[in-house]
């Protein structure tokens, strides 16, 4: 088996940021929040503070690590919304068939035509910024793909035989979407999760731009990129690190998937992905 | 100390602009490649229906309003009119009209425009912001209710003298010199296309509007100032990215730009950006409104408790960066009303912690405070603080929320606490009424604020018709406020815009800097859009 | 082709219809209304009396099933309303905009294609390569990087340190305007078409049509050039055609950095001050653009590849 460059790659990112995250508070020198100290503000990166100080005068390094819990908390969490909501759909759309087949279409088709971030932006207006209005707001705006997939992988194993055989056996229908049918289309739909979670950290530095983020105190990457903007050229340690930081975790995911996608979903057919 | 110094820096600047302004010859010709900074796109070419900053910046070139603001007067003076009499009670006005100010297509203006125009901000019909500013004519309340069809307090003389009966004693200047109750040429402004193409008395007459991108205006042959506008076309383009308003100012693609607090920095260490800095304390207080319906906040030694706790010095020096001037009150420094002597509440955790304890909060409370995501006046503020106050013991959550929210929640009082930008002027006494009791919370009463010393002193200064004793009464009010401290007096704003070295004759708008006058601005031959 | 373009065609009523009802709904609960927008920026003291005409003139005050009802019976005449910022024609305002958007989503389609497509097909001319892991590497940092960041520093390296373009605006509509924005918004759908024809390549290589080709002597660049390509880019258009959707969401935070004229920055200015007609108005067409540039693609890739057939 050949050297999978891009899923080591693209594993050690996640995992680098993972233990970040994880380990925040034993690796923080500072509390993100309470540690905001003026006379400290701007500071560049030194020995003191790695990363340098931001305008309030916190530490970005511990507000870097612990952005690393929102950021994936915010990705990882929309997308299993996002996965939840998309095979339940497909997977019963596609066993089930008939009237609900098709609402469940029409609605995939509704989702597909608007843009994923003017639906999101749109929640967000409404529910007024927040974790909680974003954690819904981009999970229920993406799984439009992850639908489409499961169902057109539940059809096809639905003519073999053993869903056949297992509904024999006396299986309730919920029972055997989830022990037969889920295993077997496992691989693509973890590969468009995992691409996903790195969507759902970009979206939330994107609508953080908009305003319409996650707001402080909690730091996130995006709302930390996006305040530092106007400091691009004074200050700019303030945001390469959030923004490497995205840059980081997105690349990963993205690489990671790729790799994931080879190992799982070899005969991906792009066609229909 | 810091507040005498920005007077003085105030005070040598208009010196400054002035002497510029006396030495060089305006040079004719050219394009001034203006900014609107304001985020959105221009409302509408109605700019009766829009009363928004970002709107005001391009109807300065095209329209006209019966006033104008001098802002090195600091005060508003007849445009319009040439001679403005008022009777010995104070009640009625008298405009000789300007007869050589002629619309864009050539037709003279007379007292019927005038009229016309603000008859029809009065429609009852229509939701016109600057009913609030005509219903000072006597007889408007009238038409805005559908019981006249005529403004009785208007009444015309002869083409060009008009007579206007208010209904309170106040200088209609204040009510008058916005763009929102501009005179529109009487009949082409019921024409149909009138609104894709406006024209009014302003020096600069439409050309081109790129909705979202810019308004384009060309010279206005028939000015009625001698010899002005000088340059031949103004560009207002719409940038509303700070950050790439900075790029396109140092790139020279734009000739003016105003600043934050960071680009204030730079701009300041930078040797060449330095040199075209023009900045003004402007006439908006930022505050921490506090809700009395709160418990915490219904006693007085919280609120001032609040205002001890925070070191608001070093929240101006290090985080505003000196681009705002501490609040010692509501009136800011410009205002006549300021007073001086006044000293802000000082930075004292210890007397902070004292009052709590007397209020019965030894341990503290929580509170929840409504912000937007400004950078002047809203979150990264309350983020500095947060630790200041948790020192005294008073927790924070901060509820995020987008302007056009946190403009809705204040006004029907559903907050805990905010942190807002407001105007404190330029009239002193229409920002004091914001204090009295008889104003609802809906106008600008936000925190319910209510001490009938101050009603009887506000009363007093809109009665007494000796202005120095009003300026006397208003500023005894203003003190009386800052010591019940419905409020955190945060800052006055220090607006600053960047011009670039071509640019001449801009002006320190203390009602808002990025409104000009454009006029009185010229570009010299330097300028990449000389020609 | 004709009646599968005519079916086509009306599939999309009752989707434009819904996403009509969603938003509609949505919209209606969010807080602050366009006249407390007036008073956002603590400029003036807006009347209380007049926010409350305003909000009678604009049929805010109406109940909720009846301002669904006009909004409706708008509809069903073509009538998307008037803007309650503008007071023009919702069709009006959204006019303005069509054809900047337009020029930007094409201009970045059309980079993301330029670039994207070869370097998907040097890539995948030998798999596992190093040439082919830098490339697909390069393509998919440009796609980690969130658009305003990278929209930023584009602007600080092109316009204010080279001065190759200008920073911002439309201009007078002219080309130099149009690059900055276009790169920036063309960046991911370049990155995802890189990968797609890599792997589109790689797999039209191993169908079975083109070893015959092979075995019937064909050269390796004829085979490149003729089979895989038309095959090859089916799949590419298809991307392409799902892409616009991205495209025309992320043009609203390029649109809004570069202060382009567009239907993004129309649309969040709308949000903001909340004119709704116009965020309706804006998020229909937007639906619409996709759905129709979906049904070109289609119809392209079966004028290109005849085994695909429409009934």
């Amino acid at each position: 088996m050949k050297f999978r460059s891009n899923l080591w790659i693209g594993g050690a990112l996640i995992a680098v940021v993972v233990a970040g995250g994880a380990l925040a508070p034993w690796l923080a020198h500072t509390d993100p929040v309470m540690d905001a100290n003026l006379m400290n503000a701007e500071m560049p990166p030194g020995s003191e503070f790695w990363f340098g100080t931001d305008a309030q005068g916190r530490d970005i390094y511990s507000r870097v690590l612990y952005g690393a819990r929102v950021s994936l908390t915010v990705g990882i969490v929309s997308q299993l919304i996002n996965t939840f909501i998309g095979v339940c759909l497909g997977m019963s759309a596609a066993y089930w068939g008939g009237w609900w087949d098709d609402l469940v279409s029409g609605l995939t088709n509704l989702m597909l035509a608007i843009p994923s971030l003017i639906f999101a932006l749109a929640i967000m207006a409404i529910l007024t910024p927040g974790l909680t209005s974003l954690l819904i707001a981009l999970g229920l705006t993406n799984w439009s793909f992850t639908c489409r997939l499961s169902r057109a992988a539940t059809l096809s194993i639905k003519e073999q035989g053993y869903v056949e055989a297992a509904r024999s056996l006396g299986y309730t229908d919920t029972r055997i979407m989830f022990r037969q049918v889920l295993p077997n289309i496992a691989g693509p739909i973890i590969v468009i999760g995992t691409l996903g979670i790195g969507g759902a950290v970009l979206a939330e530095a994107s609508l953080s731009f908009l305003g319409l983020g996650i707001r402080p105190p909690f730091p996130s990457w995006g709302s930390m990129l996006s305040d530092a903007r106007d400091q691009i050229t004074t200050a700019p340690w303030i945001s390469i690190f959030p923004g490497l930081a995205i840059f980081m975790t997105v690349l990963g995911l993205n690489l990671l998937g790729d790799g994931l996608r080879d190992v799982l979903d070899p005969h991906s057919q792009t066609r229909k992905a | 100390m810091l507040k005498t110094l920005a007077l003085t820096t105030a005070l040598a600047l208009t010196t400054a602009l002035t002497a510029q302004a006396q030495t060089q010859t305006p040079r004719s010709g050219g394009t001034i490649r203006f900014t609107a900074p304001y985020g959105s796109a221009f409302a509408s070419l109605d700019i009766h229906t829009a009363n928004r900053a970002q709107d005001e910046i391009w109807a300065k070139a095209i329209h006209r309003s019966l006033y104008n603001w001098d802002s090195f007067a600091n005060k508003p003076v007849p445009e319009l009119a040439k001679e403005v009499i008022a009777s010995k009670d104070g009640m009625t006005y008298t405009f000789k009209l300007r007869d050589d100010a002629y619309f864009h297509n050539g037709r003279k203006m007379t007292a019927d425009d005038i009229i016309w125009s603000f008859t029809r901000i009065m429609d009852g019909s229509k939701g016109y912001p600057g009913a609030r500013y005509v219903r000072l004519i006597k007889g408007a309340v009238e038409v805005e209710k559908g019981q006249a069809k005529e403004i009785s307090g208007l009444k015309k003389i002869d083409d060009f003298t008009l007579e206007m009966t208010l209904t309170e004693k106040t200088d209609p200047g204040f009510s008058f010199y916005l763009s929102t109750t501009a005179i529109y040429p009487a009949k082409e402004a019921q024409q149909p296309d009138y609104f894709s193409k406006p024209i009014g008395l302003g020096p600069y007459k439409f050309t081109e509007h790129v909705p979202g991108s810019r308004m384009v205006v060309d010279k206005w042959e028939k000015f009625y100032k001698p010899g002005k506008p000088y340059a031949d076309k103004v560009v207002i383009s719409l940038m509303g990215e700070a950050s790439a308003r900075d790029v396109a100012f140092r790139n020279k693609e734009i000739d003016v730009s105003i600043l934050g607090p960071t680009q204030y920095v730079a701009y300041q260490a930078d040797p060449n950006l330095s040199k075209g800095l023009l900045e003004v304390a402007e006439v908006y207080t930022r505050v921490m409104g506090m809700n009395p319906t709160f418990k915490p906040f219904a006693d007085k030694r919280v609120r001032q408790a609040i205002n001890y706790a925070i070191d608001a010095d070093l929240i101006i020096k290090r985080l505003v960066r000196d681009k705002a001037y501490r609040a010692s009150g509501w009136l800011p420094l410009s205002s006549p009303s300021f007073d001086k002597d006044k000293k802000p509440y000082p930075y004292d955790p210890e007397k902070a912690k004292k009052l709590l304890v007397e209020a019965g909060y030894p341990d503290g409370f929580e509170f929840e405070w409504t912000a937007t995501s400004n950078e002047s006046w809203g979150i990264p503020i309350v983020e500095a603080i947060i630790p200041m106050l948790a020192k005294v013991g008073v927790k924070v959550k901060i509820k995020p929320v987008e302007g056009t929210v946190l403009s809705e929640v204040v006004r029907k009082g559903e907050y805990q606490a905010y942190i807002w930008s407001n105007t404190s002027g330029p009239d002193p006494l229409a920002s004091m009424k914001c204090f009295h009791s008889a104003t609802p919370q809906s106008a600008c009463n936000y925190t319910l604020y209510k001490n009938p010393e101050v009603d009887k002193l506000i009363d007093e200064a809109g009665a007494t018709d000796d202005a120095a004793k009003r300026v006397e009464l208003l500023k005894q009010a203003n003190n009386i406020v800052q010591d019940d401290a419905p409020m955190w007096f945060f800052n006055y704003n220090k607006a600053v815009m960047a011009y670039q070295p071509w640019l001449k004759g801009l002006q320190p708008n203390a009602t808002e800097l990025a409104i000009q006058y454009y006029e009185d601005i010229w570009v010299d031959a330097s300028s990449p859009a000389a020609k | 082709m004709l009646p599968y373009i005519a079916r086509r065609l009306l599939q999309m009523v009752p989707i434009l219809l819904a996403v009509a009802a969603l938003i509609f709904l949505l919209f209606s609960v969010i807080p602050g209304t366009f006249a407390s927008s007036m008073g956002d920026d603590g400029r003036t003291v807006v009347d209380a009396q007049v926010m409350e005409r305003m909000n009678q003139e604009l049929g805010l005050n109406d109940p909720l099933p009846i301002r669904f009802g006009k909004y409706v019976a708008q509809l069903a005449t073509f009538d998307l309303g008037t803007s309650f910022r503008s007071r023009q024609p919702v069709s009006q305002v959204i006019a303005d905009r069509l054809w900047p958007s337009f020029q930007l989503a094409m201009a970045a389609m059309l980079f993301a294609m330029v670039i994207g497509v070869p370097l998907g097909f040097a890539a995948a001319i030998k798999p596992g390569s190093l040439f082919d892991s830098v490339a697909i590497m390069l393509a998919v940092s440009g796609l980690s990087l969130p658009k305003f960041w990278l929209g930023l520093l584009l602007m600080y390296l092109f316009a204010l340190k080279l001065g190759w373009f200008p920073s911002f605006g439309y201009g007078d509509g002219s080309l130099r305007y149009l690059v900055l924005p276009a790169v920036a918004l063309g960046v991911s759908p370049l990155a995802l078409l890189a990968r797609t024809s890599r792997a589109a390549v790689l797999e039209v290589l191993h169908a079975d049509f083109i070893r015959t080709a092979r075995a019937k002597g064909a050269g390796n660049i004829r085979v490149m050039r003729w089979h895989v390509a038309r095959n090859a880019f089916v799949i590419i258009l298809t991307t392409l055609g799902l892409q616009f959707g991205s495209i025309l969401g992320q043009a609203v935070v390029v649109e809004k950095l570069f202060s382009w004229p567009g239907l993004g920055s129309l649309l969040v200015d709308s949000v903001t001050l909340r004119d709704i007609p116009v965020v309706q108005g804006c998020i229909l067409t937007i639906v619409l653009l996709f759905l129709v540039i979906n049904i070109i693609v289609d119809v392209l890739c079966a004028a290109i590849d005849p085994r695909i057939k429409y009934s």
